[in-house]
């Protein structure tokens, strides 16, 4: 589906990303893992054509996106950035429209179809009774459901999330990550989302990719992936890794600080 | 009908109500049927009728092109540079088109068609000049923009004296332009806006059919150009439209201060941020503004006319520094937007 082949970019003399190579599969919710300044954030800015790439290439179903038109990218690939600013008094309804822009005339808006999808997105994310409300004034996750119904209007195959539970509390996080799981499972989305949480990846993510100073150590199955030798080497960390109801938990050992009582 | 276009109606009626204020306020009750058929068939046939048709409905269409076009070139510089502050009056916008415009004038003796050419590239001068200067005093570190009003505010200061300092030289010609350089609407500059119209109209196009794209620009740059926006061709496009237009109405009635800022302030709760609602808004607001400001002007000093200039820069400066309040210095202001 989606592919980095050797891609390496780099803010000015800092390098960023090094020869990352992934195969991103279909269908799949595909975790970006790894440490504070990575390369995490930047792997999907390269792949929106934010960040340059000075070598390499990215492809869609085979198909370089270099040079491809904004609007034409955007009916492909859907991006959730990692800070969303909503200005005041701008309404749910009024987001979600905005997101089909690239299937809009430069004199139109949208269609009833797309109507009908923007319905149906806001019944997804459990918003419908919002859609008139000011965004700036929803709560923390149901703000956060509201980007992702946008990302979701936008209607395409692939949907890259930067830290898509950032600044939401546990309840929150796994409310949107089962929400994320209802896109792929029965929305058949390509999910890509940079995770922090080692035990919210194993609980929501299918496959992993792992990174560290702009490289990618491994990408795989969550199994083949999330081990301790890997973690340990990502994150220096000893991490005890075990199976519990059918998903791996990830238990960093103490590293000299005060326990709890 | 949503509520959205239940506001846009309402002040449409307000406009409408305002133009008909403006144009018949103190005439004579019992002549208003003389005036209206007047102006139906475009002929007057007595004195107040040659008011009605050469001096009022001149200065109504000045009122309605410049106030229209500041408010909503002020909508669009505000959601662009992300700053409540920003409008063609503190951008430098302003009082570049009138350095450029007397300078054409006074030193190379241009005629009206050229000063118009003269004041649309002082109006892009002067913003250029605010943003090099912001720039130089180190912008990127002032996620607020606070120090790109303040540049606006030297650059305006600076091309203001120097616009002074050429009208103090040439006494002879400087009665032509000192009432102008204050922002007057005047039915003898009626001839201008039959040359420059065009320019504001087609600003106003180009703004309009941008507005979805710069609606998501609101969003950040990254975001908008995920949804499929080509951010930097837009975003100069919309930048060279509002300062154009703006240029061009100081081009006509010199700069009116302050509507540009003031306008959006009031558009904003109740057509929202969006800019496929809140521009025609902006526009009749900002209409509305210009006609209302121009009926206090004329009729509030009464047998005195005062500079339309003066009483929107008056307003607009107790408004200004209600906005600097409540974005800046109130606790726990908010982030610009």
């Amino acid at each position: 589906m989606l592919e980095t082949r050797h891609v390496s970019a780099a803010y000015g003399p800092l390098n960023v990303l090094s020869d990352v190579s992934v195969r991103f599969s279909k269908g799949r919710l595909t975790a970006i893992v790894g440490p504070n300044g990575c390369g995490k954030s930047s792997l999907l800015k390269a792949i929106m054509g934010f960040l340059p790439i000075s070598a390499g290439d990215i492809l869609l179903e085979g198909v370089p996106l270099h040079g491809i038109s904004r609007k034409a990218l955007a009916r492909r690939i859907a991006y959730l950035p990692q800070d969303c600013f909503c200005p005041d008094y701008m309404t749910l309804g009024e987001l979600i429209e905005l997101a089909g822009y690239s299937r809009y005339s430069l004199t139109g808006g949208p269609s009833a179809q797309d109507r009908d999808l923007f319905k149906q997105v806001l019944e997804t994310v459990g918003l419908s009774d919002r859609a008139g409300f000011p965004v700036n004034k929803l709560s923390g996750g149901q703000r956060q459901r509201a980007w992702i119904a946008m990302v979701l209007a936008q209607d395409t195959d692939v949907i890259l999330m930067d830290e898509p539970v950032n600044h939401l509390d546990m309840k929150y996080q796994f409310a949107v990550l089962e929400l994320v799981r209802e896109l792929i499972e029965t929305h058949g989305k390509t999910v890509i989302a940079v995770l922090h949480d080692l035990n919210l990846t194993t609980a929501f993510a299918d496959e992993v990719v792992l990174m560290q100073s702009g490289r990618c150590i491994t990408a795989g199955p969550v199994a083949d992936t999330v081990t301790s030798d890997n973690i340990e080497q990502v994150f220096g960390l000893r991490t005890q890794i075990f199976p519990r109801d059918g998903r791996l938990v990830c238990f960093p050992e103490r590293i000299g600080h005060a326990s709890v009582a | 009908m949503d509520r959205r276009s239940l506001h846009l109606l309402l002040i449409l009626a307000m406009l409408a109500i305002v133009l008909v204020v403006h144009l018949f306020f103190g005439f004579h009750a019992a002549d208003l049927p003389n005036l209206i058929a007047a102006l139906q068939r475009f002929e007057a046939q007595s004195y107040e009728e040659a008011v009605l048709l050469f001096q009022r409905l001149p200065r109504t269409l000045i009122a309605i092109y410049a106030g229209g076009i500041a408010a909503a070139s002020g909508f669009v510089l505000q959601s662009l540079v992300r700053n409540p502050l920003a409008s063609p009056a503190t951008l430098g916008v302003n009082s570049g088109a009138a350095l450029f415009l007397v300078a054409s004038a006074l030193l190379f003796g241009a005629s009206a068609e050229l000063q118009g050419i003269a004041a649309l590239a002082g109006a892009l001068a002067g913003f250029l000049s605010s943003l090099a200067v912001a720039r130089l005093a180190g912008r990127r570190n002032d996620p607020r923009g606070l120090s790109l009003i303040l540049s606006g505010a030297l650059v305006s200061m600076l091309f203001t004296g120097m616009t002074n300092a050429l009208l103090l030289s040439d006494p002879a010609r400087r009665a032509e332009f000192l009432s102008w350089v204050t922002g007057n609407i005047n039915h003898v500059y009626i001839d201008r806006l039959a040359m420059f119209w065009w320019i504001g109209a087609l600003s106003v196009a180009i703004l309009l059919l941008f507005a979805r794209p710069l609606t998501l620009i609101l969003l950040g740059a990254d975001k908008a150009a995920s949804t499929g926006v080509n951010v930097p061709l837009v975003s100069r496009f919309a930048i060279g439209a509002a300062v154009l237009g703006s240029g061009s109405a100081v081009a006509v009635c010199g700069p009116i201060g302050f509507v540009g800022l003031v306008v959006p302030h009031i558009v904003r709760p109740f057509m929202g941020n969006n800019l496929v609602h809140a521009l025609p808004a902006s526009l009749i607001v900002g209409a509305i503004v210009g006609l209302a400001a121009d009926l206090i002007a004329r009729e509030a000093f009464y047998p005195y006319v005062v500079n339309t200039g003066l009483v929107t820069d008056l307003i607009g400066g107790i408004v200004f520094i209600v906005i600097v309040k409540r974005f800046y210095l109130s606790p726990g202001s908010r982030e610009a937007s």
